[in-house]
C-alpha cells in the first residue's frame, strides 16, 4: 500500500511529539487504542482556563505510518481551537486531509478518539458542569 | 500446495471419503445430481463420475462438510483438504480446457480460502463472528459515531489498564532500540523486557484459553438447536465475549512482535 505524500511528510516529521505533566490541571490525556489492529495512540492537550482555548497539544502514537500521521495532524488542528471546536473534528476530516484509503480509516478514528478523550479528561479536572459554552470569548 | 503425489491414485473414485461422513447440512435441492451422469452427488465431485461439480456458494464450514462448530478436529480438517484438493485438482488432463477444469479452479480456490481460515484457530472464529454479522473492523468505528452523538468519551473497548500497559511496554521498547541503535546495552532494560515477554506469553495463553471456553458454549448452543437457529440473544452473548477475546488479544499479539523484534534487533 502506498502512502500519500502527506502521509509520509507527517510520518518522517512528525508535529508535536511529546508528553506533558498528566497531573497538571489544565493538561488533559486521552490514551486511545484500535481494537482492530491493536494499536495505541496518546494525545493531550493544555487548556487555558480563562480561554478554553487549546494552547498546547502534544501526542506519542504506537501504530502503522497513517495513525502517527492522523495523530500528528490532529495536534496541529486543535493547537488555537477552544475545546468545543476541537470536538468538531471529525475523523472524515483528517481521512480527506490525508488522502487515506478505506482500510486505514480507522486509523483517522483513532486520532478523533483520542481528541474527544483528551478534552474529556481535561472537563473532568474542571469539574464536569464546566458551562463551557458560557464563557466569554 | 504440497500434494502427496505417492498416494494420488487418479482413477480412484468412491473410497469412503471422511467428508460424506461429517455432512452435516444437505447441499441446496438444484445441486443434488451431476451434470454428467445425473447421479447423486457429493458437494464439489460426483460421487459416482468423479466429475467437478460448478460451485454451490456456501460457508466454509458447509464446504468441508462441517456444522457451525468452532472445535474442529484439524487433522481430519487437514486430511479432507488433501483429498479434496488432489479430486478438484484443475490440472487433470482430461478437464484440460473444458467448462470442467473452470469448475475445479474455482473450487480449488474456494478450498483453498476455506481450509486456510478454518485450521486457524483465530481466523476460525473470526470467521464465525463475522458470519454471525459481526463486523470487527467497524467495532471502533461505530462507537466513535455514538460519543460523537451523546458528547460523551468514547468508550473504549479494552480495558483502560491493558491500555496502558501497552503504552509503557511501547515506550521501554522504544527506548530499549534507541539504546541500540546508539550502541549502548542496558541489560538491565533488556532483562525486564525479557521478563514481559514471559508474561505476555502467559497472557496470550491464557486468552486463547478463554477463548475456547467461548467455543464450547458456542458448540454446545449449536448441539443443543440441533441444526435449527439458536435465539439470537444467546448468539450475541456469546459473539460477544469472543469479540472482547479477540480485541484484547490483538494489543498482546502486537506487543509479543514488537518486544520479540526489539529483543532481536
Ligand atoms: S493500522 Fe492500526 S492504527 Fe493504523
Amino acid at each position: 500500500m502506498s502512502y500519500s505524500d502527506k502521509v509520509i511528510d507527517h510520518y518522517n516529521n512528525p508535529r508535536n511529539v511529546g508528553s506533558m505533566d498528566k497531573s497538571s490541571n489544565d493538561v488533559g490525556t486521552g490514551l486511545v487504542g484500535a481494537p482492530e489492529c491493536g494499536d495505541v495512540m496518546k494525545l493531550q492537550i493544555k487548556v487555558n482556563r480563562e480561554t478554553n482555548v487549546i494552547e498546547d497539544a502534544k501526542f506519542k502514537t504506537f501504530g502503522c505510518g497513517s495513525a502517527i500521521a492522523s495523530s500528528s495532524l490532529a495536534t496541529e488542528w486543535v493547537k488555537g481551537k477552544t475545546v468545543d471546536e476541537a470536538l468538531a473534528i471529525k475523523n472524515m476530516d483528517i481521512v480527506k486531509e490525508l488522502s487515506l484509503p478505506p482500510v486505514k480509516i480507522h486509523c483517522s478514528v483513532l486520532a478523533e478518539d483520542a481528541i474527544r478523550a483528551a478534552i474529556g479528561d481535561w472537563k473532568k479536572k474542571q469539574g464536569v458542569h464546566t458551562p463551557v459554552a458560557a464563557e466569554a470569548k | 500446495m504440497t500434494l502427496a503425489r505417492s498416494k494420488c491414485e487418479e482413477t480412484e473414485v468412491t473410497t469412503k471419503s471422511p467428508l460424506t461422513e461429517i455432512r452435516s447440512k444437505p447441499l441446496p435441492a438444484d445441486t443434488h445430481t451431476c451434470w454428467s451422469c445425473g447421479s447423486m452427488r457429493a458437494a464439489h465431485f460426483c460421487d459416482s463420475c468423479g466429475k467437478v461439480q460448478p460451485p454451490v456458494p456456501v460457508d466454509y464450514f458447509t464446504f468441508f462438510g462441517l456444522p457451525p462448530k468452532l472445535k474442529i478436529d484439524v487433522p481430519a480438517l487437514e486430511k479432507s483438504f488433501y483429498e479434496l484438493s488432489r479430486k478438484l485438482h484443475p490440472d487433470l488432463n482430461a478437464r484440460a480446457g473444458s467448462q470442467e477444469q473452470e469448475w475445479s479452479m474455482e473450487q480449488s480456490s474456494l478450498l483453498n480460502d476455506a481450509y486456510r481460515t478454518l485450521k486457524d484457530p483465530i481466523k476460525r472464529t473470526a470467521y464465525l463472528l463475522h458470519s454471525e454479522g459481526v463486523e470487527l473492523e467497524e467495532q471502533s468505528k461505530s462507537a466513535t459515531e455514538q460519543a460523537r452523538a451523546t458528547g460523551e468519551a468514547k468508550k473504549q473497548i479494552v480495558p483502560p489498564d491493558l491500555l496502558e500497559e501497552v503504552f509503557e511496554l511501547n515506550m521501554q521498547l522504544e527506548e530499549l532500540r534507541m539504546n541500540k541503535k546508539a550502541g549502548e546495552d542496558d541489560p538491565s532494560l533488556a532483562k525486564e523486557i525479557s521478563g514481559h515477554k514471559v508474561t505476555l506469553e502467559a497472557k496470550h495463553d491464557a486468552l486463547l484459553q478463554e477463548l475456547q471456553k467461548y467455543w464450547t458454549d458456542w458448540d454446545s448452543l449449536i448441539e443443543r438447536n440441533h441444526g435449527s437457529k439458536a435465539p439470537a440473544e444467546e448468539r450475541a452473548n456469546i459473539t460477544a465475549k469472543m469479540v472482547d477475546v479477540l480485541n484484547r488479544r490483538n494489543y498482546i499479539r502486537n506487543l509479543l512482535r514488537d518486544v520479540n523484534a526489539a529483543l532481536e534487533s
